[in-house]
């Protein structure tokens, strides 16, 4: 039997932040397996020191995907879909150059976010205090957060370069370049924790992954900015935050033992499975207007039950969870991204059938 | 050190059957706690009234969360006797240890350190969430080994937290790194503990004899339930929850006895080589804690050393 090697350093020690950061000089890899005091300044961390061969790594891409979170690209990619279908539709795609560019510059920014949010997450000690659903990259030593935090600024440095000529191209970027700032840095002085992490932050996510972001793309077109386009945006951010909204709820317990104020902590469990599914139903109501006043009526009429009745099972368990720590939370919050997949679905098959009778169903 | 925890002159005589009800719940107790508050006060020279009152405290606590515990669960027997609910009515049992805290609670404020008051009053907190928590998984074999330990943090850890600190405490001793690593020995000793109480269920180092497969039978699914648990299919889990007996739970490993044997006894010891990283991890605080201690303070690492032998290994100390 191996023995194990623990090192403990309080927050004081210079060399805290060196450890979080896996900067060691023996080359071993310091994993945190404990946190006293999260977030004050008596902060003590007691590090495992890992060999190199001691970590257990995963194929290349499973760690490229755990690290740059692949399955959430869908937030950033069907958005583009739909701008890239409507304007299809609409006759005004204006500059598929500069769309082509944002939606790489997009991929890039993205992937270095995620990165970031987990660097981010590591050094605050927020990934230790939640349970963990799946493997998270820095914490299983796969990389350390150092090396991540440079590939993010790498892979957000190059979404840089590629949208600079779209800034040359379609001044009207600058606008929404200038909003999202102002979001960011609202956000940030108002935050503690990271941006999902309470009422405001949750907002600014529903604002950046929702009409900030189909705005983006509409001007990076050429096509300007539309009602449609903003009122798709809102659809789609109150998705996403339906999803933030279930995440936080599965980790209600440990978040609110940590003292981290969110929507769902400061529901408490009863209400916030109420609010659950209140913010669904509103959600349907969302998708029905947002059909009626810009999509066909047999979208409107069949998408709307097709969702309603993917929903039920959701609903339906969310109304009977019954303890805040047990493997229901996981069952929640499958059954959350499934209900997500299959409206992102009927989305997908929807614009697809718009592009089919815009080009009269010939190619 | 021997304590006087339980005497019928601290508690109203002319109450009906409460001291008939204490002096059953009482005797049968091993006293572990009140044992480890010796453990931890003696190299402190803590005045011995004063050991005495943490040392009746911590059973007084115990003993409640049993009394509710045991009604909450609907366990029918209590250190071999019949449960205090259900020989004296559950509104009893609910009486009796509602009033062992208040006692606690009053016991402590006459020794006039409000620190020690406080502390006492989130540990009770913690365990009652605990409580609350572990009924609210009652019937869920998917949970996770990390999801229990949060409840045992809570539930079980709690009690040994306080052995540890309370002495520190009422002693008027604040240092907060001090009670930073003294409170994270004390979760680590209750998990420890918790684990190895878990394995009893499955029958292994049961010496003392507890009912096999109680746990799992009653609906909850244990530590070493979750971690052998994890990553099996949902028919093996059903398979599992209906066993009868050990002999047949072990079968959902192979449908060869011998076989089956063979991999639940490396089961069991890859979570005891889980658990050896534990005791490892306590044994570093152990040395941070020496720092910390002068004189003949540093006596309490000779005491504390082999606590994780008898508590998980369920074994005398080496000599």
């Amino acid at each position: 039997m191996r023995s194990h090697r623990f090192i403990s350093v309080k927050k004081a020690d210079p060399l805290f932040s060196q450890y979080l950061l896996g900067k060691t000089a023996d080359g071993l890899r310091p994993i945190p397996v404990e946190t006293f005091n999260l977030g004050s300044p008596e902060e003590t961390v007691t590090f495992e020191m890992l060999e190199q061969k001691e970590i257990q790594r995963p194929s290349v891409f499973e760690f490229v995907s755990r690290l740059i979170k692949l399955p959430t690209f869908l937030l950033i990619l069907m958005p583009l879909f739909f701008v890239f279908t409507k304007n299809f539709v609409d006759d005004r795609f204006r500059d598929p150059f500069c769309i082509v560019l944002a939606a790489f510059a997009m991929l890039f920014l993205f992937a270095g976010l995620n990165i970031r949010n987990d660097v981010v997450d590591h050094l605050s000690g927020f990934d230790r205090v939640n349970i963990a659903f799946t493997a998270k990259p820095i914490m299983s030593g796969w990389v350390t957060a150092w090396k991540a935090a440079h590939i993010s600024w790498i892979l957000i440095g190059i979404s840089f370069l590629i949208s600079l000529p779209i800034f040359i191209l379609q001044i009207e970027l600058f606008r929404i370049l200038v909003v999202v700032i102002v979001l960011l840095v609202v956000s940030q002085f108002f935050e503690k924790n990271s941006y999902k992490q309470n009422w405001l932050g949750e907002w600014t996510l529903f604002l950046l992954l929702g009409p900030a972001l189909v705005s983006g793309y509409q001007v990076s077109l050429g096509a300007g900015i539309d009602t449609e386009g903003l009122a798709f945006g809102v659809l789609w951010g109150f998705a996403c935050l339906f999803l933030i909204h279930v995440n936080n709820f599965s980790h209600m317990l440990t978040s609110s033992q940590a003292q981290i104020k969110n929507t769902m902590t400061k529901m408490g469990f009863d209400k916030a499975k109420k609010f659950l599914i209140a913010w669904w139903t509103t959600y349907f109501v969302l998708w029905f207007l947002f059909h009626w006043f810009y999509g066909g009526m047999f979208w409107t009429l069949f998408g709307t039950a097709l969702l309603v009745f993917w929903s039920l099972p959701l609903f339906l368990k969310v109304a009977k969870i019954q303890s805040p720590i047990g493997s229901s939370l996981k069952e929640i919050r499958r059954e959350s991204l499934k209900t997500f997949l299959m409206m992102v679905a009927i989305l997908v098959v929807e614009n697809l059938w718009y592009i089919g009778v815009k080009l009269d169903w010939t190619l | 050190m021997d304590y006087k925890i339980y005497s019928p002159q601290d508690f109203p005589a002319y109450l009906p059957k409460l001291n008939l009800l204490y002096d059953d719940l009482f005797s049968g107790g091993k006293g572990f706690r009140s044992q480890l508050i010796g453990l931890v006060s003696e190299p402190l020279s803590l005045a011995t009234s004063a050991q005495n009152l943490l040392g009746q405290t911590i059973e007084f606590i115990h003993n409640a969360s049993l009394l509710h515990d045991d009604l909450v669960d609907r366990s029918q027997l209590r250190r071999g006797k019949k449960a205090a609910w259900a020989k004296y009515t559950p509104e009893y049992a609910v009486l009796a240890g509602d009033y062992l805290l208040a006692r606690v609670m009053v016991n402590l404020s006459s020794h006039g350190n409000i620190k020690l008051v406080q502390y006492t009053s989130e540990i009770i907190s913690d365990l009652l969430e605990g409580e609350w928590l572990q009924d609210s998984i009652v019937g869920d074999f998917f949970v996770t080994m990390e999801q229990l330990d949060r409840v045992h943090f809570l539930k079980t850890a709690s009690l040994f937290k306080w052995c540890l600190r309370a002495p520190f405490i009422a002693q008027e001793k604040y240092d907060v790194n001090l009670h930073q690593i003294l409170n994270e020995m004390g979760s680590i000793l209750g998990q420890l503990f918790q684990r190895s109480d878990d394995l009893l269920d499955f029958d292994i180092r049961n010496q003392e004899g507890k009912a096999v497969l109680g746990d799992l039978k009653s609906g909850y699914l244990n530590s070493f339930g979750a971690f052998i648990t994890n990553q099996m299919s949902r028919a093996q889990i059903d398979q599992m929850i209906k066993a009868h007996d050990l002999t047949e739970m072990k079968l959902i490993f192979s449908n060869d006895p011998a076989q089956a044997e063979q991999l639940f006894l490396k089961k069991v010891s890859d979570f005891d080589q889980l658990n050896t990283k534990l005791i490892e991890l306590y044994e570093h605080h152990l040395t941070t804690l020496e720092q910390m201690l002068k004189g003949k303070e540093k006596d309490l690492i000779k005491n504390l050393a082999p606590l994780t032998e008898i508590l998980y290994w369920r074994r005398k100390p080496k000599a």
